[in-house]
């Protein structure tokens, strides 16, 4: 039961990690390898103001949703806009993208990494108290409950916003033939720009919610996170919302079923061969649509 | 020369190696595939020399040739498995294989020494045989980049489509993009393990993932010379950046990024780029061709020569 709950909180921070990526990976084309590096440095800037100011559990989260959302969409505006701009064909882009995230991630783990001299870093004490619960034999604490609410809602936000607004419905037409959209009046550039933003904000979330799960978390964090992300992209289907809540709980399902049965050193590897699985299998994900495309 | 030579020599061995383990993904890109089996090839040769050198005693020549094979043999394999996924989704297949590889070697027990690897590979490799393996290795590359053979990988990785209507072997190519990709990234993992005397897990990593695509984009993704320049700049960029000793890291972030977004072709597209314009203004050719080149958004593409002899194809 204990099992359970540990799976499904860490399936809800793979989800808020993942989703933004998705979403901006399965309708702009923005493979973002920043996004690692967003997540854990949102949670280093507030630890660094955070311990000072005793900021309160509220504040936290919608502070670390707008600066995790500023970060990625100057990302956008200042490398990856310029990079498709200038870029002859899209396959180039794709590439220029990937160093460009790379660059900018190296950018941001380094400066973490000097500050606090890669010594862990967490939120005060005192930022939340927890109290647990008894539910069915398993301890249940607030802590929990907040990271399986804000994923479940969020993502459901996400998900009815791409489907029935007309914004969402814009940018999923961006994903299916870019140049049409643009003759539909759609505004490409602040459309990818909203939904940088979008997905910096969710993973800007999703690090402080890891902050205060674990207590404290390294400069390295966001490394590990941007693969499990990969990983539960490629299960669910790139884009797709449900896929994505999907493919998150999947993962964090079959890494507790790994460590709770054996000593846990193929754990790492779980990730990795789902994502080469299903690729072989079922290229476009559980749940992903066969990828509409005129040559 | 020579106490220059002998002083930098780890950072010189490190160069070759970086250069045939850069190789080893750029080739696959230039012919349109998007695959880091390289990598994994890497770990395969390292691994397999240092086993069959300390527990076996087998020559080196051997050593070498068979991490070689073993390596070709996965990834034909992973060739044929891979063979429908394109691009990112073919990225992502070959970064998890990599890295399944690299969990393996962790937990490989005694045989691959887990976490803290093999020491005490001892061997006659020197260094000059590197270099020599990797001349070669460009010299071939090279050759691939002209004449015939050199406008079928164009049109390959351009245009897939029309290259097969024009009977080039698409597949066949594709294929064998893979397996010189396992050659020139066994090689390098043996030659890394021949000279260093150990292997550890950390040598195979994501961090290598990354470090060879910045090398390979950065330098210039269409040439091998784009790719010895992003070998060399990257393996001599952090001693140089030593001058600012703490802002290191940081500066070399800044470098990689700036480098993306304002030198899409790569430092090599950019030397081209200049000596052709300074030839140009040298030397006013023919009024009626000059000006429509220039006239042009672009350079004519690699294509543009397949295209003009293949009529109306597209």
């Amino acid at each position: 039961m204990q099992a359970v709950v540990n799976a499904l909180t860490s399936g809800s921070i793979y989800l808020l990690f993942a989703l933004g990526m998705s979403v901006a990976w399965g309708t702009i084309g923005v493979l973002n390898f920043a996004h690692g590096a967003i997540f854990m440095f949102t949670a280093f800037l507030l630890h660094t103001v955070a311990s000072g100011a005793g900021l309160s559990l509220p504040v936290l989260l919608v502070t670390g949703a707008v600066v995790g959302a500023a970060i990625s969409a100057l990302t956008q505006l200042l490398v990856f806009e310029p990079i498709q701009r200038r870029s002859p064909d899209a396959h180039r882009a794709e590439l220029q993208i990937l160093v460009g995230g790379i660059g900018v991630a190296s950018i941001l783990l380094a400066i973490s990494q000097r500050v606090t001299q890669s010594v862990p870093f967490g939120f005060p004490p005192g930022t939340i108290t927890v109290t647990s619960y008894d539910i069915l034999g398993a301890r249940v604490t607030n802590i929990h409950l907040i990271v399986v609410g804000f994923a479940l809602v969020l993502s459901a936000a996400v998900g009815w916003w791409l489907s029935s607004s007309r914004v969402g419905l814009g940018l999923r037409s961006i994903g299916v033939d870019p140049e049409v959209a643009t003759m539909m009046g759609i505004n490409r550039r602040r459309l990818a720009r909203g939904t940088m933003a979008l997905a910096g904000g969710l993973s800007g979330v999703a690090g402080v919610l890891l902050t205060l799960n674990l207590g404290s978390i390294v400069p390295e964090t966001g490394d590990a996170y941007l693969l499990k992300g990969f990983a539960a992209i490629i299960l669910g289907g790139v884009g797709t919302v449900r896929g994505t809540v999907l493919g998150a709980f999947l993962l964090a399902a079959a890494e507790t079923v790994l460590i709770t049965t054996t000593s846990g050193q193929w754990v790492d590897a779980i990730a990795f061969a789902l994502i080469f699985a299903m690729l072989l299998l079922r290229p476009n994900g559980i749940l992903g649509h066969k990828e509409v495309r005129r040559t | 020369m020579t106490s220059w030579y002998y002083a930098n020599l780890v950072l010189i061995q490190a160069t070759f190696v970086s250069l045939l383990t850069a190789l080893s993904i750029q080739v696959p890109i230039r012919v349109g595939v998007f695959s880091f089996a390289g990598i994994g090839s890497y770990a395969v040769g390292a691994y397999f020399t240092a086993i069959a050198l300390i527990r076996y005693q087998l020559p080196t020549v051997v050593a070498i040739l068979g991490g070689m094979a073993v390596a070709v043999v996965v990834s034909y394999l992973l060739s044929l498995v891979l063979a429908r996924l394109r691009g990112l989704y073919l990225g992502m297949a070959t970064i998890a294989y990599v890295l399944i590889i690299a969990v393996v070697i962790v937990n490989g027990g005694e045989f691959t020494g887990g976490p803290n690897g093999l020491y005490g590979v001892v061997s006659g490799f020197q260094t000059w045989m590197l270099i020599v393996l990797a001349a070669v290795a460009l010299a071939l590359i090279a050759y691939s980049e002209r004449g015939t053979l050199g406008r079928r990988i164009d049109a390959v990785r351009e245009d897939p489509e029309l290259a097969v209507s024009m009977g080039i072997p698409v597949v066949r190519i594709r294929r064998l993009a893979f397996v010189a990709s396992a050659v020139l990234g066994s090689l390098a993992g043996s030659c890394a393990v021949l000279l260093r005397r150990t292997v550890t897990p950390e040598d195979v990593s994501f961090h290598l993932v990354v470090l060879m695509l910045t090398i390979i984009i950065v330098g210039g993704s269409r040439s091998w010379a784009g790719v010895a320049l992003g070998a060399v700049i990257f393996t001599w960029l952090p001693t140089v950046l030593h001058v600012i000793e703490e802002w290191k890291t940081i500066a070399y972030g800044v470098l990689v990024t700036l480098a993306a977004v304002w030198v899409p072709d790569g430092v090599w597209g950019l030397i081209t780029k200049g000596y052709r314009a300074v030839r140009r203004r040298g030397r006013p050719g023919p009024s009626g061709v000059d000006s429509t080149a220039d006239a042009g958004p672009a350079e004519p593409g690699p294509l543009a020569g397949i295209a003009a002899r293949g009529g109306e194809a597209r």
